[in-house]
């Protein structure tokens, strides 16, 4: 298993497609960070003037101001953005290259070699979707590490503490590397399920992008014009894009929305589901 | 690990309506080249993807050297395979495409530099594959079967894009491979390559087997026979002198297939009738005969 994960492996290094990923991953990450680093501090400067105790306020009053006017969770949540900056794109491309480590194998009519090498076909894929959670560990780390740094940066030059010891903040983190890890499993399944590499390329990208406006959108008419019933919109995150964000957004999505640990069980659900039927159909299917 | 024979017993593969392959067995003995003749879509290529575990067979089973490829402990140590769509990633080097085969296979990944040698490809080992003509391709597939140094190689066309000096480089590592004891099973459709290069020979059409055999017995055993052609001015009188012990077919220039009787007999009786001869010539049939004997009718389009 060790010699296979490192063949695959290699099969990634050996062509450009990480480097075009890689370079993708961080430039998305660079952008979103400085748009949430604006974001974030017009927030906070807004939220601090808001804040300011009145000088009218008795001492007991002004006690009671500071302690319901607690800047710490929206400190907490533009911390939560600014690390997990240009997740959206970063998970898409974790898709796209699991997607691409199967197809790949087709579009060059690899998967005969690979095949020959490791008759076990069920090895070969198990491989392959450890190779795409590596490489969505590894872009997670990275993006992780370059948020990092310009959101402690951009904290210590505000004055703020990087709340890295919070919670939410560590949640969202950590929830961001789950999101990376699952959509590399699902891109595998998806290359398994389309072996076509455009075709697996464009429905994956579609359904990723696309995928949760139109769901808000159906699932919005549903609810206005037929079922007016709360937990249609509750239910919602039935859908692999929807429980995503669910999953990693530390604060609610919208007010209906189940807690962040549904959005997780659907997606592992998805992850287990779709792993397995993509290695039963890869097992079964002739190679010619 | 065990002798290196391939035994193929009533595979059967059936796609919808089409039985490309259908009850085929033969076995395939190690130290001999056998190659493995069928019209186009005969179902060649599909019975070598069974006898490798890439296509499931509807029914039957190949083994080589007693077990299934996919019971092999280690695959490429004991059967090479060069098939027609042997290919690489466009984007990667040779070099970089047999270290990715090293490491699944758990060789030492300095073996991809030995085999690039071996196929005379190693100025070109860090050439992308998109660079790659048709010959040097089938040069790099024979490099990845020869990764494992195995006792028995399969392999589908594999003279297929290749100049004259490569099928012939071909021929001669082919040949220097099966007198290692080795068990080499080649498909083509290039019957004068296959009447030099086999010792065996496999026919199928239609997905069934139409004959098996020393390719030297098979072509001397068949009822074809021998056959003169002579050419001369004066047929009628040649074949007077014949009598009517001889068959022959005469064409308006003069010319005369014979058959039932040899070369010389036709010559010293050309000789008594004082007939000109401007050729004769023995034609014995050749695995292009036995082919098309065997397989005629039998169309490839199914």
């Amino acid at each position: 298993m060790i010699r296979l994960i490192r063949s695959e492996l290699m099969k990634v290094r050996t062509t450009n497609v990480w480097l075009v990923f890689t370079i993708g991953v961080l430039l998305s990450a660079a952008i979103m960070a400085i748009i949430w680093i604006n974001v974030g501090s017009s927030q906070i400067d807004e939220a601090r003037i808001m804040f300011a105790v009145p000088e009218e306020l008795s001492p007991k009053e002004k006690e009671e101001w500071i302690r319901t006017h607690d800047l710490g969770p929206i400190l907490a949540n533009t911390a939560a953005q600014i690390y997990t900056s240009g997740q959206f794109l970063g998970i898409l491309f974790v898709m796209l290259l699991g997607a691409i480590v199967v197809t790949n194998e087709y579009h060059h009519q690899t998967a005969t070699a690979t095949f020959l090498a490791t008759p076990k076909r069920t090895k070969v894929i198990v491989a392959k979707l450890i190779t795409a959670i590596s490489f969505a560990g590894f872009y997670w780390l990275v993006t992780t590490v370059f948020n990092g740094v310009l959101g402690i940066l951009f904290f210590f030059s505000e004055g703020y503490d990087p709340q890295l010891g919070d919670w939410t903040v560590i949640r969202a983190v950590l929830m961001n590397g789950l999101a990376f890890g699952l959509w590399g499993i699902l891109g595998v399944a998806l290359g398994v399920l389309i072996r076509n590499q455009i075709g697996a390329v464009i429905t994956g990208s579609v359904l990723y992008v696309v995928g949760s406006y139109a769901i808000i959108l159906v699932y919005g008419l549903i609810y206005a014009f037929w079922i007016k019933k709360q937990w249609i919109l509750s239910s919602m995150v039935i859908w692999p894009s929807m429980a995503s964000q669910i999953m990693v957004s530390p604060e609610k999505v919208y007010p209906q929305s189940p807690d962040w640990w549904v959005g997780a069980l659907v997606l592992v659900g998805y992850g287990i589901v779709f792993g397995t039927i993509g290695t039963m159909i890869a097992r079964k299917r002739d190679v010619s | 690990m065990l002798d290196g024979q391939i035994v193929v017993s009533g595979l059967t593969k059936v796609y919808g309506e089409v039985r490309a392959v259908d009850d085929l067995s033969f076995t395939v003995q190690p130290g001999r080249v056998t190659g493995f003749l069928g019209p186009n879509g005969a179902g060649k290529t599909t019975t070598l993807r069974m006898i490798l575990n890439l296509v499931t067979p509807t029914a039957g089973t190949a083994t080589i050297g007693g077990r299934r490829y996919c019971d092999l402990r280690e695959p490429l140590r004991e059967v090479g395979a060069i098939l027609e769509a042997s290919s690489a990633h466009r984007g990667r080097t040779a070099r970089n495409h047999l270290r990715v085969i090293c490491a699944a296979a758990g060789f030492p990944l300095s073996r991809a530099d030995e085999v690039l040698e071996l196929t005379g490809l190693r100025s070109a080992a860090k050439r992308k594959f998109r660079g790659y003509s048709l010959g040097m391709r089938q040069r790099l597939g024979i490099a990845a079967a020869m990764l494992g140094d195995p006792r028995v190689l399969i392999l589908d066309e594999p003279a297929n894009g290749l100049d004259p000096e490569g099928i012939r480089w071909m021929r001669d590592l082919l040949r220097a491979l099966a007198s290692e004891g080795r068990t080499i099973l080649v498909s083509s459709h290039l019957l004068s390559e296959m009447e030099l290069l086999a010792d065996d020979v496999v026919i199928i059409a239609d997905g069934r087997l139409a004959g098996h055999g020393e390719v030297a017995g098979m072509v001397s055993g068949r009822a074809v026979g021998e056959r003169v052609r002579v050419r001369t001015p004066h047929p009628e009188k040649l074949l007077a002198e014949l009598g009517s012990e001889v068959t022959a077919q005469s064409d308006p220039s003069g010319l005369l297939m014979v058959t039932g009787i040899s070369a010389p007999a036709v010559g010293a009786a050309a000789l008594r009738a004082g007939v000109e001869l401007h050729e004769l010539v023995a034609e014995r049939p050749d695995l292009e005969d036995v082919f098309l004997e065997l397989t005629a009718g039998r169309a490839a389009i199914r």
